[in-house]
């Protein structure tokens, strides 16, 4: 598809991506901090962006692989599936209230954890805090 | 030189149920007793600001106490508490708020709880509003809104924050989600850092009050506000109960107050209590204004 004919939801997507593209993997594994946290983390995440998905692989706390789009028969171990808008909110310095957190989201049903939540549960701080990396500044 | 705080502690014991309860509780200050209620699975230690603020102490004598099994407060001695499963309930909650007074002597006391402790302030002003001058609740509302859960709400707590499987570090990071983003990190760390170190299965256990006991469905609005007036803050910033939930409960309740807390979450005497502190002073003057001649 041409630049020109992109609506506007996909522009609104393609942004989103490029700021999680270039805050996520980087930061998380330049942190050696940020990784020991995540290190009883090791499991597959589908993440969604509006509907770009995302599967992110995590090793002992780091990011051993990022890549846009789901391979053929790929699974994984837990999803969590945003709507633009609610990525779009959630990325906003401050964000608004009742937008401002995935439980937020969650509650409004603008985001859902889907699959076996039982890893992303025991590492929610450590993946919450790495969800809200592309929010630059803020008390995060 | 070192700092000392104003604020003494003790332990009182307590028979609830025929069972005794070694209770720790922090007080500060004179005037109006002051009872104040911790969140679920939290402690007393949630009010230091405030025990330690002279604008409050001057006039109210401030008790902050740990519920059984929380904070100082040990599971009771005599009791085999172990062989049967934590569940905090609304009855234990309105006895335990009774046997606390007696023990203290105390005159138609103020109340403030927050969370689960904010749910309490509405409980009291149904079932019990003679007992006190004035019931604040934080982050309080006509009930829990339902949570999306393949199963009940309360088994799906469980799962998460009663699990062998998940450490209890998963539960401040749940608290985090209802902080406000406007809160300073260091305040935010100490919210979920005392919610981490909670008793096994008490936050959990406390849950059973806070989304199944509580419940003014159909019943609010015989609240008489005439008898004890309710005051009701909410934080801006709290997903668990909205600023309209809480409105929901106060529209219902003639007479109420309610008041928006801008750029505040679920913690709202925790996470910043300077900024909350400008929402409660017109509370309380407002109860010094309906107290005085009557003490």
């Amino acid at each position: 598809m041409s630049g020109a004919s992109k609506t506007s939801m996909e522009r609104l997507e393609e942004k989103l991506c490029t700021r999680f593209e270039q805050a996520v993997p980087k930061r998380v594994n330049s942190d050696s901090h940020f990784v020991w946290r995540g290190r009883n983390l090791t499991a597959d995440c589908l993440l969604q962006i509006g509907s770009v998905q995302y599967l992110i692989r995590f090793e002992q706390g780091a990011i051993k692989e990022c890549r846009r789009g789901l391979p053929l028969m790929c699974s994984w171990d837990f999803a969590v599936r945003g709507s633009a808008r609610a990525w779009e909110e959630l990325w906003q310095d401050p964000p608004k209230a009742g937008w401002h957190d995935i439980g937020a989201l969650i509650k409004r049903g603008e985001m859902t954890m889907e699959g076996k939540l039982h890893p992303l549960i025991a590492n929610l701080q450590y993946f919450k805090d790495m969800m809200e990396l592309p929010r630059k500044g803020g008390s995060k | 030189m070192a700092k000392f705080e104003p604020i003494k502690g003790g332990y009182v014991n307590l028979t609830i149920d025929g069972i005794e309860y070694r209770v720790y509780y922090e007080e500060a200050g004179k005037g109006i007793p002051f009872l104040l209620q911790h969140t679920a699975g939290a402690e007393g230690i949630q009010y230091r600001c405030l025990l330690n603020d002279a604008d409050v102490t001057k006039n109210f004598r401030c008790i902050a106490y740990d519920l059984p099994f929380h904070g100082k407060s040990l599971p009771p001695l005599e009791h085999d508490w172990w062989k049967e499963r934590y569940l905090l309930t609304l009855d234990f909650l309105m006895k335990f708020q009774d046997a606390f007074i007696k023990a203290f002597e105390l005159k138609r006391p103020a109340y403030m709880g927050s969370s689960m402790g904010g749910h309490l302030a509405a409980d009291l002003a149904y079932h019990c509003p003679e007992k006190y001058c004035a019931l604040i609740g934080l982050e309080g509302s006509l009930v829990t809104a339902p949570q999306h859960s393949r199963h009940s709400a309360n088994d799906a707590y469980f799962e998460m924050y009663d699990n062998p499987f998940i450490g209890k570090e998963a539960l401040g990071g749940s608290m985090d989600m209802i902080i406000a983003v406007q809160t300073p990190e260091r305040r935010r760390k100490e919210i979920t850092w005392c919610y981490n170190k909670s008793g096994p299965g008490v936050f959990a256990g406390d849950i059973n009050y806070y989304n199944h006991d509580h419940d003014l469905t159909g019943k609010a609005d015989r609240i008489d506000v005439g008898k004890c007036m309710l005051y009701l803050l909410t934080g801006s910033y709290d997903p668990a109960t909205k600023p309209s939930d809480t409105k929901m409960l106060a529209d219902q309740v003639k007479g109420s107050y309610f008041k928006e807390m801008e750029n505040l979450g679920h913690f709202p005497v925790t996470e910043n209590y300077d900024l909350f502190k400008t929402f409660l002073m017109p509370v309380l003057e407002d109860i010094l204004k309906r107290e005085k001649g009557k003490r």
